[in-house]
């Protein structure tokens, strides 16, 4: 591995990074706030550390993989300590562990805060603190669509469709490719949807900014009350509408986008991943109506935007869940759990392997049933394999003992159960808010900490598929 | 002054970065490549030195103002409270037929009143602070007409009724007014000292920020001059003494294009030139 490379690539990054900081610079300026200085310094570090690398290090064609995991990885771990410099810099609730879980949330697309009043933040650091959620979007589509399939057969499964002829080209053809895709859909809906929340009458600051959180399923909002600020059903629908979107498969939805819409419905997950969100809607309006929403209106409303928000994995919220009754609280647990699909911004578990999931279940009983039968397993027309669909169940259980064993730590700092659980699950899910004192109406800023230390890296594990970081950091494999 | 002109550094911002990315990359020289990595250096120390500097000009401005602003508000208002308790007992001294001891100790008092009163008046520094100051007007213009009366007529000799229904009763309205104006100076030299924290803080982060930034930044540095500077130089060395020992070509491949490719390639024709 070409370290110097990597630190090439790294510096185009952080050359993005230095742009949106410069732009939230500029919202600064104008509007004469204190986070300029916070935010041009910044700027100027980003830059110059992102350009320097060009001037030494000549430009390559032949990337390795190895090479090009390092740069996500990296990319990602870098971005997020640029990110806490201006919020270190500017002070107010940010300490230094504060900072730390505010741009790894906004990176990671969680939307966790530790903010108590996000109001009292000038302009340019909430544009900052959403523009992390749009550039971790972008990261996390390179991340799941370029570097995971070449990563073996389980990443080709679950990245698979039109990803899958990509991931046999080199690192360099793969990102161009997949950079015109994101361009098109990721920008696209951006754009779409900012438009819409302006024609539903939120002003342009505001449409920008939860547009970015929406499409990157972040959750950060530019109100304390998060979407009930606004407490418009139009802007509502907007956001759902986007929401589910941003939770399918980005290649899945560039292909629909390219006409062929037949190709996204005829599969299995994205047909699974909106039968479970509608089945979720409908659970949860049937369970919250007459306590604690009077109509049926209103219970739909409050039901399918929180189903849909905490499904995607965006997290933002109209209503305090933590006063739901427990099946419906349950429901959004679940969600918490599971999320979209993969190849989306979303995080979680990922309906895909839910499916893998229900799959070897299904296969499971045909052999109790049939011992000496042959049972193959396929995913829409492609095979899966018996490794495939055990590396699965392996990142299943992994996922599940990591959410607990940070709950068990969480627990011992002296937080209740409720809070801890749903606190670990809503960070690795990258999810946002959980239950308890992290509640939808709630933030992290209770959480002791060491406790706000190892939810950044859930964040981190699950926004890296878990394998991804740990393959980073056993430094042996890379020999 | 830098705050005064932030688009300077906007603009210098956009300009070094675009002069960097459009510079020929790896057809940079090597003086220029070690000397832009000095300038990166030096850039990031110098603002945030410059940044560090505004920031402590800002305290010493905010104690400043915390001292001379707030601080001699306050000290009109005690003033003006002492004066206020002086004229009370001088009224009671009236009233209790120790009628000129009383009046040169109400005339005294309002004298002293009203320069502390003249103070508070041209010290005005905190939005609606003159609305409080006002008020301390209005207040203590009807306590001195109370005052008047008293000193003027027989009327109300002896007379604590009519001392504890008007005279005390304005007497605490205008102390209350003196107080709130006391109150009003006392929040802002909270929320002063609390900006000095802030601007404090915000003092010491840059040059935190921008030590670790260099640290970091001259790691990278040094590997890549030992990548692309030093490495090639010794691979270039370890090759001529190849030659010299066996007769081997000179092959070294130097992705740059700088003044070390220019030298591998003279080397390689020297060689070529000697051979023959």
């Amino acid at each position: 591995m070409r370290p110097y490379i990597v630190l090439r690539y790294i510096g185009t990054v952080l050359l993005l990074n230095a742009t949106f900081l410069l732009v939230s610079a500029a919202i600064s300026f104008f509007n004469s706030d204190s986070a300029f200085f916070p935010l041009i310094y910044t700027c100027l570090i980003a830059a110059l550390f992102g350009a320097f690398p060009f001037i030494f290090v000549p430009p390559t064609e032949e990337i390795s993989n190895k090479e090009g995991f390092t740069i996500i990885v990296t990319s990602w771990l870098l971005s997020c300590l640029i990110g806490m410099v201006p919020y270190v810099l500017w002070g107010g609730e940010f300490t230094l562990s504060n900072a730390w879980f505010e741009s790894v949330s906004g990176f990671t697309t969680t939307g966790s805060t530790i903010l108590t009043d996000i109001e009292a933040l000038p302009d340019g650091l909430l544009f900052w603190r959403s523009a992390t959620h749009w550039i971790g979007g972008v990261g996390i589509i390179i991340f799941a669509l370029s570097v995971l399939p070449s990563m073996g057969k389980v990443g080709m499964i679950l990245y698979r469709t039109e990803t899958s002829p990509l991931a046999s080209a080199n690192f360099r053809y793969r990102t161009q490719k997949m950079l015109q895709i994101i361009m098109f859909v990721y920008v696209g809906l951006t754009v779409l949807e900012t438009i819409a929340l302006m024609f539903c009458g939120m002003g342009l600051f505001d449409a920008i900014t939860h547009s970015f959180a929406t499409i990157a399923t972040g959750g950060f909002s530019t109100k304390n009350m998060s979407v009930a600020y606004y407490g418009s059903t139009a802007i509502e629908i907007v956001i759902m509408i986007f929401m589910v979107l941003s939770g399918v498969n980005f290649g899945l939805l560039f292909v629909a986008v390219s006409g062929k819409i037949g190709v996204m419905l005829k599969s299995t997950v994205i047909r699974f991943y909106l039968i479970t969100l509608m089945a979720g809607v409908i659970l949860a309006t049937v369970n919250i109506h007459g306590a604690p929403f009077d109509s049926w209106t209103e219970a739909i409303r409050y039901a399918s935007f929180q189903v849909i928000s905490i499904g995607t994995s965006t997290g933002f919220a109209t209503t305090d869940t933590t006063v739901w009754p427990p099946f419906a609280q349950l429901l959004i647990l679940f969600f918490t759990l599971q999320c979209a699909c993969s190849g989306s911004t979303s995080g979680g578990i990922k309906v895909d392997r839910t499916v893998l999931f229900l799959h070897a279940l299904r296969k499971r009983i045909t052999m109790v049933e049939h011992p000496h039968a042959i049972v193959k397993t396929k995913l829409d027309t492609m095979p899966v394999d018996d490794d495939v669909l055990e590396a699965s169940l392996l990142y299943i259980t992994l996922y599940v003992v990591i959410v607990f064993i940070s709950s068990l730590i969480i627990c011992f700092l002296g937080i209740d159960i409720m809070t801890a659980f749903s606190a670990s699950a809503a960070a690795m899910g990258n999810v946002g808010p959980g239950f308890g004192l992290v509640g939808s109406a709630g933030n992290f800023s209770h959480v002791p900490e060491l406790g706000k230390w190892i939810l950044t890296g859930d964040m981190l594990l699950g926004r890296l598929e878990i394998f991804g970081l740990l393959l980073f950091f056993l430094l042996r494999s890379w020999k | 002054m830098i705050y005064e002109n932030p688009c300077v550094f906007v603009i210098f911002e956009i300009t070094s970065i675009l002069t960097i990315i459009t510079m020929k990359e790896n057809r940079m020289g090597i003086r220029a490549k070690i000397l832009s990595g000095f300038l990166i250096l030096a850039t990031m120390l110098l603002v945030a030195g410059a940044w560090s500097i505004y920031e402590l000009r800002n305290i010493g401005m905010s104690v400043q103002k915390l001292l001379q602003d707030n601080y001699k508000s306050i000290d009109a208002a005690k003033l003006m409270i002492e004066a206020l308790e002086r004229e009370d007992s001088g009224i009671l001294l009236v009233l209790s037929e120790k009628r000129n001891e009383g009046i040169s100790i109400i005339e005294a008092a309002d004298s002293s009143f009203t320069k502390a009163y003249e103070i508070a008046q041209n010290n005005i520094t905190i939005p609606g602070e003159k609305e409080y100051v006002g008020a301390i007007k209005t207040a203590y213009d009807d306590y001195k007409t109370l005052l008047r009366q008293s000193m003027a007529g027989t009327t109300h000799a002896g007379d604590l009724n009519w001392y504890f229904q008007e005279v005390h009763a304005s007497f605490m309205k205008t102390r209350l007014a003196v107080e709130s104006l006391m109150t009003l100076n006392d929040q802002e030299m909270y929320h002063t000292a609390s900006n000095v924290e802030s601007r404090a803080y915000r003092a010491t982060m840059p040059g935190v920020i921008a030590i670790v930034s260099a640290f970091i930044f001259a790691i990278i540095f040094s590997y890549l001059i030992n990548i692309f500077i030093v490495n090639p130089v010794v691979k270039l060395t370890e090759g001529i003494q190849n030659y010299l020992d066996s007769g081997k070509p000179v092959e070294i491949e130097i992705e740059t294009k700088d003044e070390l490719s220019m030298l591998v390639s003279s080397v390689g024709s020297l060689i070529a030139r000697s051979s023959k």
